[in-house]
C-alpha cells in the first residue's frame, strides 16, 4: 500500500461519514496546501483563512471525488481555485477591504485563532519549532539521520532507501521511526505548552 | 504501534495493518498526537523557512457544523459503470459472433452445393445412379443435419415414384 492508497483509504472512510478520517488528511496536507496558497495570497492571515476554506470545500465535494486522480492533486486544484476566488473577491471590494474584513473576522467563530496568526509570540514559536527539529536532526546518529532525510526530503520509498543504505527494508522502517520519535521527544514540551495546539 | 503510525504515513504498511491502525487512530488521542507531530517534523524538514501553524483544530470546529458526507455508493457506482460497460461489450461480441455465423452459414451451403453440382456433371450418371451416389455419400455433406435429411427425404420420394 503506497501513500496514495493510504489517502484513498482515508477518503473512502470520509465518504462513508467518518469525519475523523478527513481530519487526518487535513493534518497531513495542511502545511503543504498553505504553502501552495501562500504563492497566490501574501497575507498570512488570509493564507490560513483560504486554506481552511479550501479544506471545507474539499469536504463538501467529497461525494464527487472518484479517485481517478490522487487526493492531493484534487485538493491542490481546489486550493488554487479558492485562492484565485479570494483574490478576485479582494479586487471587487478593494476600497472597503480593511474595514469589511475586520468586521467579518470579529463575527467569525474562530476569530481568536485568526488574530493569533502573526503575533510575535507565534513567530517566535515557529522559529523554536524549526530550531528544535533541525538541532534534533543534527544530533541523530548518521544512519537515522540519513534514513529520515532520504524519506522526508528526497521522498524515496523504503525499498529505495534500503538499496541506497545497503540494509533490509525492516531496518529502514525502524531507523525512520526512531529518528522521528527522537525528534518528537524533543518537540513535545514545546507542543504541549503551545496555546490551542497551534503547532 | 508508533512504528506502524510512522510506516502508515509513509505508505509502507500492508492493507490490513493500515485499516487496523486507522481504527485505533480514531479512538486514541495519543496516537493522533504522534500522527500530528510526525507530520510536523516532515513539514519542517521540507520547508523550514516558512512553517505554517496548525489549523486542524479550527477546521475540526468548522467540520462539526458541516453535514456528514455519506456517499456509500460512490465506489459502487464507479464499479457499476465498468460492469455495465463490460456487459455491453460482451453482448456486442456475442451479437457479432452470431451474425458472422449466420453469414457464413447462409453463404457456404449454396457455394458448396454449386461446387458439388459442378463436380457431379462430368460423371453423367443416370437419375437412379445419382440418388444412390448421394445416399451413399450424404454423410460427407458439408451442410447441417437438416440439409442432409432433406436430401435423404427427397431421394426416398424419388425411389417411391420409380416403384
Amino acid at each position: 500500500m503506497g501513500e496514495r492508497e493510504v489517502d484513498q483509504l482515508l477518503v473512502d472512510r470520509a465518504q462513508h461519514g467518518d469525519k475523523h478520517a478527513f481530519e487526518l488528511l487535513v493534518t497531513k496536507y495542511q502545511r503543504r496546501l498553505a504553502r501552495l496558497i501562500s504563492r497566490f495570497v501574501r497575507d498570512s492571515v488570509a493564507v490560513e483563512d483560504v486554506t481552511q476554506e479550501a479544506f471545507i470545500k474539499a469536504y463538501r465535494a467529497l461525494p464527487t471525488f472518484r479517485g481517478e486522480s490522487a487526493f492531493y492533486t484534487w485538493l491542490y486544484r481546489i486550493g488554487i481555485n479558492t485562492a484565485k476566488n479570494h483574490l478576485q473577491a479582494l479586487k471587487r471590494r478593494a476600497p472597503t477591504t480593511t474595514l469589511f474584513d475586520a468586521e467579518e473576522s470579529e463575527g467569525f467563530e474562530d476569530a481568536s485563532l485568526l488574530h493569533e496568526v502573526s503575533t510575535p509570540e507565534n513567530e517566535l514559536m515557529s522559529k523554536q519549532v524549526v530550531d528544535v527539529v533541525n538541532s534534533s536532526l543534527q544530533e541523530l546518529p548518521d544512519d537515522l539521520r540519513t534514513a529520515l532525510t532520504l524519506r522526508e526530503i528526497e521522498e524515496l520509498s523504503y525499498e529505495e532507501i534500503a538499496a541506497a543504505m545497503n540494509c533490509p527494508v525492516g531496518t529502514v522502517r525502524s531507523r525512520i521511526f526512531r529518528a522521528r520519535e527522537a525528534i518528537a521527544t524533543n518537540l513535545r514540551p514545546l507542543l504541549g505548552t503551545s496555546k490551542n495546539k497551534r503547532w | 504501534m508508533k512504528q506502524k503510525i510512522s510506516a502508515l504515513m509513509d505508505g509502507e504498511l500492508f492493507d490490513d495493518d493500515a485499516e487496523t491502525i486507522l481504527d485505533k487512530l480514531k479512538q486514541n488521542p495519543d496516537m493522533q498526537e504522534e500522527w500530528r507531530s510526525y507530520h510536523l517534523i516532515g513539514d519542517v524538514l521540507r520547508q523550514s523557512d516558512n512553517v505554517h501553524a496548525n489549523i486542524s483544530i479550527a477546521i475540526h470546529k468548522r467540520l462539526q457544523a458541516e453535514p456528514t458526507v455519506l456517499s456509500p455508493h460512490q465506489r459502487d457506482s464507479h464499479n457499476a459503470r465498468w460492469l455495465a460497460l463490460s456487459a455491453a461489450a460482451s453482448v456486442m461480441a456475442l451479437t457479432l459472433v452470431a451474425w458472422l455465423s449466420v453469414q457464413v452459414g447462409s453463404e457456404t451451403v449454396p457455394q458448396l452445393a454449386m461446387r458439388q453440382s459442378q463436380n457431379a456433371q462430368p460423371a453423367n450418371l443416370p437419375a437412379r445412379g445419382l440418388d444412390d451416389y448421394l445416399m451413399a455419400h450424404q454423410e460427407f455433406s458439408p451442410g447441417l443435419d437438416v440439409h442432409g435429411m432433406t436430401a435423404y427425404v427427397h431421394t426416398v420420394a424419388s425411389q417411391q415414384e420409380d416403384k
